[in-house]
């Protein structure tokens, strides 16, 4: 259907139009047999042949009388004492009782009442009253035996009921509920940052409103993505065009410290332009990920990469700051290998610095079936928890940035080391330890 | 080397005008005459018509690139080459080597750090051959008197530092050679923290050694150690 506002006011429309009109008909059909049936009813003389029961044989026989011989017309015939009981215990209608209490059950007014009350649907009716020799007056009443005997229409009913609202409220909540769900998986995803996250194959297929709200979220998806990359490409291209002057300022520096020979500033200078650097440096590894991820993939050595990073480190620092502690796990993944080893050297290099000087950084592998994990665990200070979620954004610096940060990289290592597990369809979190310290927890999907 | 006289001719193939003529300015202080051309085209006519002891390349040009320019020397050359890179640009430094580059910096460079790298390429390549001397390893022969590798008859055509790295594997065969040392000696300085120069180089030689027909030897990794050449069984 192409609407959804065709769609749920039809289906609305159509049971609750066809509940009210099956019960109204069902009961219309079914009153008209109770009171057929009440109508063809004839005593005949079988009145006689009760009062005869009665005469010769008392209660116990009018009992016989009225359950000895299975009735074929449909009625059921109560017998009511002087309380208005049914002298079996048969339970009478309320109303019907009532009826019998209010004209104290005195035969011609209970008689007349008849006419008058078939005329109002009470489908019973009272036949003329016998008296016992012991004096005692029994009244006769006879009333549909289905009315009473025959719920099974009524089960049936229900069920009919039940059946068809509930298989098109399914039918409508299920067509609605689940393009909105997958809906919703698109936007979780992009949101997390997954900018390809589109709905065009599922929900963007149909001609409806959802289908159109899926066809908007891709467009809106589309520019997200695009402006996501602009900004990428803008930042990319600002630090493609710093390193020109940069470098000419590099040069400049060492030929001014050999004309006016040495001077502090020119150590002062060399440093900034040395920051100046490692910045650009960092910004475009970050703008180059992407790039990188147009050349072939190939099979990569987990375990080599994390010795190497350990290596790579320790020899940085010139002292064994990182310790890798756990054994080989033979896992490898497809994909780019400098980007992995800077995606792993960041984040150690990030917890070297965080980490008290004479502490070790703890990297621990292992694997399962599908996936590889790699944590790397440091004594730092740790993140403030609100901060743990923007931790691997660019630039980001958290509340309480140390001296490390500020004398460090951009806030750009760890967003470097997302963007390059995220190309290798991993994930990548931070957490707090217990008592101080931080782990990041790399998984990569494992080829077998 | 530094007795007042030119010791070097370098031709700086870079479009950036300027800090052409900057560098120009800064390594004649130590000696070195910097010829400066701005184009790729303008730099292989440079190259062409002249002899010279060393190649500063930029990467990052428009029209001619770089790496076209190597390409291109390297068919009729093994002059040293240091070519600049995009700094975080992986990929250029592993194409630069792959093509037969000798070393690599990251431009922005510091300029002192260009120097001591020129320094140890020359002092490489302007060293005086050692004694006559023929290593051998399975199919493998190097001749050090004439500098060159061989794969049973066929000739590699090695680098300079893929030479160097192959002498250095081939004079301990079986045992690791580690980084640091392959790195003073093949690319005549110190290696760097995550300096990934001789894993290129090395993956480049291994390259060449099997497209030369060698089977039987394979240099190995020793893990957050060193390589070294196994000899064939």
């Amino acid at each position: 259907m192409r609407s959804l506002f065709l769609k749920f006011f039809l289906s609305f429309f159509l049971v609750i139009a066809l509940m009210i009109g099956a019960a109204a008909l069902i009961g219309f059909l079914y009153g008209e047999q109770l009171q057929k049936t009440i109508e063809d009813f004839e005593v005949g003389d079988s009145m006689k042949i009760a009062a005869k029961a009665l005469e010769t044989g008392g209660r116990a026989a009018l009992l016989k009388w009225r359950d000895g011989t299975p009735r074929d017309d449909g009625v059921m015939i109560f017998i009511l004492d002087d309380q208005g009981k049914d002298i079996s215990g048969r339970r009478i209608p309320f109303t019907l009782e009532r009826i019998y209490q209010r004209l104290g059950g005195r035969a011609d007014e209970l008689r007349r009442s008849n006419t008058k009350e078939i005329q109002n649907n009470r489908l019973s009716l009272f036949l003329p009253q016998l008296q016992a020799p012991s004096g005692e007056v029994f009244t006769f009443l006879v009333s549909p035996e289905a009315f009473w005997a025959n719920q099974d229409i009524r089960v049936l009913l229900l069920i009919f009921a039940v059946l068809i609202s509930g298989s098109v409220s399914y039918g409508l909540a299920s067509a609605f509920s689940r393009p909105v769900r997958k809906l919703r998986y698109a936007t979780l995803s992009l949101a997390e940052g997954n900018l390809d996250a589109r709905v065009e194959k599922s929900v963007g297929k149909r001609r409806d409103e959802l289908g159109m709200l899926g066809r908007d979220f891709d467009a809106m998806a589309d520019k997200l993505e695009r402006a996501a990359i602009q900004m990428i490409e803008l930042l990319g291209n600002i630090s493609h065009e710093l390193r020109s002057p940069l470098a000419r300022m590099r040069v400049a520096v060492e030929l001014a410290r050999r004309k006016t020979g040495e001077m502090t500033e020119f150590d002062r200078l060399d440093q900034e332009a040395e920051r100046l650097d490692s910045l650009i440096g960092q910004i475009l590894s970050y703008t180059k990920l992407e790039a990188d991820s147009q050349i072939n993939p190939e099979e990569i050595d987990l375990d080599d990469i994390v010795s190497e990073v350990a290596e790579n480190v320790n020899f940085e620092w010139k002292q064994d700051r990182v310790v890798v502690k756990s054994s080989t796990i033979n896992a490898s993944i497809m994909g780019f290998r400098g980007a992995m080893l800077g995606a792993v050297e960041n984040i150690v290099r990030n917890a070297v610095k965080h980490s008290p000087t004479d502490s070790k950084v703890i990297i621990r592998t292992s694997v399962n079936s599908t996936d590889a994990q790699i944590e790397i665990i440091d004594d730092g200070p740790g993140v403030p928890s609100q901060d743990l979620e923007r931790l691997f954004e660019p630039f980001f610096r958290t509340r309480q940035s140390t001296e490390a940060d500020a004398n460090g990289g951009a806030g750009l290592g760890l967003a470097i080391a997302h963007r390059a597990i995220t190309l290798h369809t991993g994930h990548i979190e931070a957490r707090n330890r217990d008592r101080a310290g931080l782990v990041v927890t790399i998984s990569l999907p494992i080829v077998d | 080397m530094d007795n007042g006289r030119t010791t070097a001719d370098i031709l700086m193939i870079d479009d950036d005008r300027d800090l052409g003529a900057m560098v120009s300015d800064y390594l004649a202080g130590d000696h070195l005459k910097v010829t400066v051309a701005n184009s790729g085209e303008s730099g292989l006519i440079a190259f062409k018509a002249n002899n010279f002891d060393l190649l500063i390349l930029d990467i990052m040009m428009p029209g001619m690139s770089g790496l076209d320019v190597l390409k291109s020397i390297r068919q009729t050359s093994n002059v040293p080459v240091i070519m600049l890179t995009a700094r975080g640009d992986d990929v250029d430094r592993i194409i630069g080597l792959e093509f037969g580059a000798d070393d690599y910096l990251p431009k922005p460079f510091n300029p002192r750090e260009l120097i001591a790298r020129i320094k140890a390429i020359l002092r490489r390549s302007q060293q005086q051959p050692e004694e006559d001397k023929v290593l051998e390893l399975g199919q493998i022969t190097l001749d050090t008197r004439t500098r060159k590798a061989m794969v049973s008859d066929n000739e590699l055509r090695l680098t300079g530092t893929e030479y160097e790295i192959l002498k250095c594997l081939l004079e301990t065969p079986g045992k690791v050679v580690n980084k640091e040392y392959l790195s003073e000696r093949a690319l005549g300085r110190r290696l760097l923290p995550y300096d990934r120069s001789v894993d290129t180089h090395i993956s480049n030689l291994r390259g060449k050694l099997e497209k030369g027909g060698n089977q039987n030897e394979t240099i190995q990794n020793q893990r957050g150690i060193g390589y070294l050449l196994v000899p064939g069984t």
